[in-house]
């Protein structure tokens, strides 16, 4: 007998039957328990726990169908197959056998080889059927463990990739995830200087894999942001990391935006994505924003281009951004929601309802069963900068002393003008200083205004007057490129010097650049300028309120600014 | 004539081995209380009775390899179910004489 020996529960009222069957089974190479009537046929079967029943239909008590429910019931989801004793001809009693749970039938006189054939049938039925049990209890344990898994990598994803600002009230989004983990990744944050950095992703796939990449993107994203670098600089590194760690096949749909209120301007970087919209309250009109890059982490660094698009972007104007999920939505009918259904939702004329016509739009389109990918949407709205919350950068670090008397020269040239944006260096520099790290988002506001002088109005001689209309905007730019290709023994000198005083300490930095210079007036520097919210001017006003003193030297190609503090004894 | 199927019951001999004897006088002792009974319940026209005491006998009958008694045990047990126990007196009074002769050649066998 090949095979595994087995527990047989033996059920008959009459004995000598009973001794025949016993003796047969045990030939067999099995074990046997006995009963005599339908109870005890119960008992045995819970002390037991036999594999295979051979139960009698006619006995006293309790009879072999009524044991039979009983026993089914008592089994639950375990296999137990029972072989009715039976010289039963009519076709009814049959019927009531199999409805009562009976698997098979056997009739007397009992033949040895029938009799083993339907035990070795149920034997092979019972070791498959156990295998499938513990097959799906193992598929249950892993799927439970994994859930776990998931939720307990959920969080640690949450902490790295959490949305940072998307609550400002300039910032309306959905975010649908199609599994605990989606592809979609839409990151917001506060720039030093009070820019806001939006990053809308969509990776290739979903679910854990996707969830992956967002982990670096993310912390490269609010990293880099906080500090205070430019978006190329950012796109560039989560370009080059992705590149690094993705498998082949594997990218992110990417768009970058930077929002400046004091320029009131986006630069916007998209690689990959649907055309986005551009509502411009002037006109009422929608502009479409298509993608000219590569998904990030496709290209080589060698080969990436960082190339931004700039608009102006005044208050009332506001930024449509999508990832695919939206367009590729279906209807019952396998139809996809498209493009054009998308961009007519921009045909109404309140601007206000936009956003919630565009969910709503696509949920109605495709019902219940609609959606197979992420779907992720967001409004950018320009406001005043006063309607939004003061920048929270927080920039904690271990340190407590640090350099307090030092003098730093800092000269860029030509090649790295062209490419480089110093203000990371030099802040986290400056950001050495205790005393100054708190005032790093002044400081980055201050740095960046004094650089973008020097390099933009003094060394390109760009004048800021062209940015103040729509047109000019956009010849702003094409000088600027014009002027960049053409840097010739040109520069920018930074020069710093920290000395301590008497509880504080004082900064005086003084930018010198190659530039034609411009005509000032030191003592008037001070304008409350109605014009201050204009688009561009060279942020004078806004220095003078940053510092102690500002002056400029010469033909106003050199300006020297103080910045003085008192330590706080609490600190 | 032999009143029992020769080659089964030597195939039962061999299942059953030293057990044989054991069955012999167990299935004897309850066909003796067995057949008291169905012979009260004929006598008293218990149909059911008659019916349930013959299928019992017929089926152990069959499986000591005396299929002459099943056979006859088969008749009754038909008789009582149809609820016509009009013959069925006639069948047991085969029924004693053959079980004598299955119960001989039994203890033979021994």
């Amino acid at each position: 007998m090949d095979e595994t020996p087995l527990h047989i529960l033996v059920a008959d009222d009459n004995q000598s039957d009973r001794m025949i069957l016993c003796a047969i089974v045990k030939k067999m190479g099995h074990s046997v328990c006995e009963a005599a009537d339908g109870n005890e046929a119960i008992n045995q079967f819970l002390e037991h726990k036999p594999d295979i029943i051979l139960l009698d239909v006619i006995m006293p008590n309790l009879n072999g169908q009524q044991a039979a429910k009983s026993i089914k019931a008592l089994a639950g989801e375990d296999m137990v197959p029972i072989i009715f004793l039976t010289s039963l001809q009519e076709a009814s009693d049959l019927a009531t056998c199999l409805e009562s749970g009976g698997d098979d039938f056997i009739s007397k006189p009992y033949n040895k080889i029938i009799l083993q054939a339907k035990i070795n049938a149920f034997s092979r039925m019972l070791k498959m059927h156990n295998t499938l049990q513990d097959q799906r209890d193992v598929i249950r344990e892993n799927n439970e463990h994994m859930r776990h898994e998931q939720q307990v990598a959920r969080a640690v994803y949450d902490n790295v990739a959490h949305s940072g600002c998307l609550d400002l009230p300039n910032i309306k989004h959905m975010l649908s995830p199609f599994s605990i983990f989606n592809g979609d990744v839409l990151l917001a944050a506060r720039k030093p200087s009070g820019s806001i950095h939006i990053l809308l992703g969509d990776f290739t796939g979903h679910g854990l894999p996707a969830a992956i990449g967002a982990m670096p993107l993310a912390e490269i994203f609010y990293g880099m942001t906080a500090k205070g670098f430019f978006m190329v600089d950012i796109l560039r590194e989560i370009n080059i990391k992705l590149k690094k760690i993705l498998p082949v096949g594997y990218f992110c749909c990417t768009c970058m935006v930077n929002l400046s209120f004091r320029r009131q301007e986006i630069e916007v970087w998209m690689g990959g994505l649907p055309d986005f919209g551009l509502y411009r309250k002037e006109t009422g009109e929608i502009e479409r924003i298509k993608s000219n890059h590569l998904p990030l982490g496709v290209l080589s660094s060698q080969a990436f281009d960082a190339d931004t698009a700039t608009f102006r972007f005044i208050p009332g104007d506001k930024l449509y951004m999508w990832s695919d999920g939206i367009i590729e939505a279906r209807n019952t009918e396998g139809e996809l929601f498209g493009d054009e259904r998308l961009f007519a939702i921009f045909d109404e004329p309140d601007s206000e309802l936009f956003f919630d016509n565009i969910l709503k739009n696509v949920n109605q389109f495709a019902g219940e069963n609609g959606r197979d990918d992420d779907t992720t949407l967001l409004e950018l709205s320009m406001v005043d900068e006063s309607e939004i919350a003061k920048v929270d950068i927080d920039l904690s670090s271990g340190a407590v002393t640090g350099p307090t008397d030092w003098n730093m020269v800092y000269t860029l040239r030509d090649e790295t003008l062209k490419t480089f944006n110093p203000l990371p260096v030099m802040l986290n520099i400056l950001n050495d200083v205790p005393a100054l790290r708190n005032l790093s988002g002044q400081l980055y506001t201050l740095m960046a205004e004094l650089f973008s002088n020097a390099f933009e109005h003094g060394v390109l001689g760009l004048s800021s007057d062209l940015k103040k209309t729509a047109d000019g905007f956009a010849e702003y730019y094409r000088l600027r490129n014009i002027a960049m290709e053409s840097l010739k023994d040109t520069f920018v000198k930074f020069d710093f010097d920290l000395e301590p005083l008497d509880k504080g300490g004082k900064l005086t930095i003084v930018v010198e650049d190659s530039g034609e210079g411009f005509k000032y007036d030191n003592n008037n520097f001070n304008l409350k300028s109605e014009d201050n919210s204009a688009y561009c001017g060279r942020g004078i006003p806004l220095i003078y309120s940053l510092c102690d003193s500002l002056i400029y030297f010469g033909k106003g190609n050199k300006v020297q600014v103080c910045l003085s503090w008192k330590t706080q004894l609490e600190e | 004539m032999s009143h029992l199927n020769i080659s089964q019951i030597e195939e039962l001999k061999d299942i059953m081995e030293d057990s044989f004897g054991d069955l012999v006088m167990t299935y004897l002792n309850d066909s003796d209380t067995k057949m008291m009974a169905l012979k009260e319940a004929i006598s008293s026209t218990d149909s059911l009775q008659v019916a349930e005491l013959a299928h019992s006998l017929k089926g152990s009958s069959a499986n000591v390899c005396a299929e002459s008694l099943s056979a006859l045990f088969k008749t009754v047990e038909d008789s009582g179910r149809a609820q016509k126990l009009d013959d069925v007196s006639q069948v047991f009074e085969k029924i004693e004489q053959e079980f004598l002769l299955v119960k001989a050649q039994l203890q033979e066998l021994q």
